[in-house]
């Protein structure tokens, strides 16, 4: 079973619609057992970042999810805030902590005129593969679209990074580490390619 | 590079899709017949972005329109905006919760601009589409709201800086003289208004071939480009007509339309069914 994690934070509707469709079974939950023994986690998000950090403490969501990545070694997916959530911090309505199971951290996009940074970062942007061997973006063109709805972004970082996108600025579209992956973009918003995404996500085992 | 889109907008009514020639509503066939009969399917996997709107003249029901946009979502992988009739925050909220990723206002934007307000707060200035229905008359009274039945005392450049200036993200704009008539957009008449507008504009009303795509967004400041008209582009024309534009060299997002059909049910197949590429 796919677990969403259901902390109140995102549009998890079409998430779910996309694993239907692609004949997974997923459900919503915040039960630490349920979680626990998930085949794969999908940590969803949109809105504010020190919010939802403060929604998985009170959950305490945070132990578990710990408990999953280190000890369960369950494949865990976090998308738009919920990537960035499985970053070291962000400075969105000031410095928040994040899950720290990627070593990056998350900042507003710097305005660069000269560059055309576009804040918020919305639509379909061609994200670069990074990696030799990418999981997430394998089978995928090496410049792949992706759909996007940001105004903070993950740095980039090359170990981690195994996709990144410029919007002014190279940052991370596409975090791989272990078995903890994260996309700044939206899979499920973005038609095949984010479909055959997902395919390779929870082909993980 | 971002990338440039192509939108299909549905119109809905009391349970139906229709088709609109200069605002004047037909109606089409319902939800069943747009799944199975029109094959709605083939034409959500060349899109960019799909725009569903209830244009219900009287007595519109957003409980029943939003479990139209739910059976219409579960088969979209593309962010889809939905409005018409938006009253306050709860209607707002129930479209978001039925699969809408952004929110169309027109009416509130010149009626309730407090409840536009409180939707931008809440939600972002990237959610909010501003649908701006005019005239071509060059004139105070040219831009029109409640489906088209008001006029309001601005023209349309001024009013379009009115809606930049209330921070909402984007702009639809559509021609009511062009409007399922398939003659194409009103690109000359358009370009000095569009020029000054600094937030994302979606072209609307006129389209009736590939050809009007490609010609707006060559000669327009323009993000994208809609049609509402559920005949011009049927059967192959969404495909066809997003081949040509890149063929064309628009710049729109590339993904393999034809694997999309074949990924439904991936997970149930048995192992190795199915070659991903």
């Amino acid at each position: 079973m796919i677990i969403i994690i259901n902390y109140e934070m995102g549009n998890i509707y079409s998430i779910r619609n996309a694993l239907t469709y692609l004949g997974g079974k997923s459900s919503y939950s915040d039960d630490k057992d349920t979680i626990l023994s998930a085949s794969h986690i999908i940590l969803p998000g949109v809105g504010s970042y020190r919010k939802a950090m403060g929604i998985l403490h009170d959950k305490n969501l945070v132990a578990v999810l710990n408990e999953a990545v280190y000890e369960k070694h369950i494949p865990l997916l976090g998308i738009c805030l919920g990537m960035q959530l499985l970053g070291l911090s962000s400075t969105e309505h000031g410095f928040t902590k994040g899950l720290g199971f990627i070593n990056c951290a998350v900042d507003r996009f710097v305005d660069n005129p000269l560059a055309q940074t576009k804040i918020p970062h919305v639509g379909f942007n061609n994200v670069e593969c990074n990696k030799k061997n990418p999981i997430l973006l394998s089978g995928l063109n090496s410049s792949s679209d992706f759909y996007f709805t940001h105004s903070y972004r993950m740095e980039y970082q090359d170990d981690v990074c195994s996709g990144y996108c410029i919007n002014g600025e190279k940052f991370t579209a596409c975090a791989e580490h272990g078995k903890v992956f994260g996309t700044q973009f939206h899979p499920e918003k973005s038609q095949v390619n984010g479909l055959k995404l997902l395919i390779n996500f929870l082909n993980v085992k | 590079m971002l990338k440039k889109r192509l939108i299909f907008t549905l119109l809905y009514s009391a349970g139906n899709f229709m088709l609109s020639r200069n605002f004047k509503l037909q109606k089409v066939g319902n939800a069943e017949w747009l799944k199975n009969c029109y094959n709605f399917r083939n034409i959500a996997f060349s899109i960019d972005e799909l725009i569903l709107l209830d244009v219900t003249r009287n007595n519109r029901d957003i409980q029943l329109f939003s479990q139209a946009l739910r059976s219409i979502v579960d088969t979209c992988f593309i962010p889809i905006a939905a409005g018409g009739g938006i009253k306050d925050e709860k209607d707002a909220e129930l479209l978001m919760k039925s699969g809408a990723d952004k929110l169309v206002l027109n009416t509130a934007l010149m009626k309730n601009i407090s409840l536009t307000k409180t939707l931008i707060r809440k939600y972002g200035s990237q959610c909010i589409i501003a649908s701006v229905d005019y005239k071509e008359e060059r004139q105070a009274s040219e831009v029109f709201i409640n489906n088209g039945t008001e006029s309001i005392r601005h023209n349309l450049a001024e009013y379009l800086q009115y809606l930049e200036e209330q921070e909402v993200g984007e702009i639809y704009l559509n021609s009511m003289d062009r409007d399922g008539t398939g003659q194409g957009y009103p690109v000359n008449y358009l370009k000095t208004i569009v020029d000054k507008i600094n937030i994302p504009v979606i072209l609307a009303g006129g389209a009736g071939k590939y050809q009007h795509f490609i010609e707006a967004l060559n000669n327009l400041k323009i993000d994208a480009v809609a049609t509402a008209n559920l005949f011009n582009f049927i059967g192959n024309g969404f495909p066809e007509a997003r081949d040509k534009m890149l063929n064309n060299g628009i710049q729109l997002a590339k993904w393999d339309k034809h694997a999309g059909k074949n990924l439904e049910g991936y997970f149930l197949k048995p192992p190795n069914s199915y070659n991903q590429t």
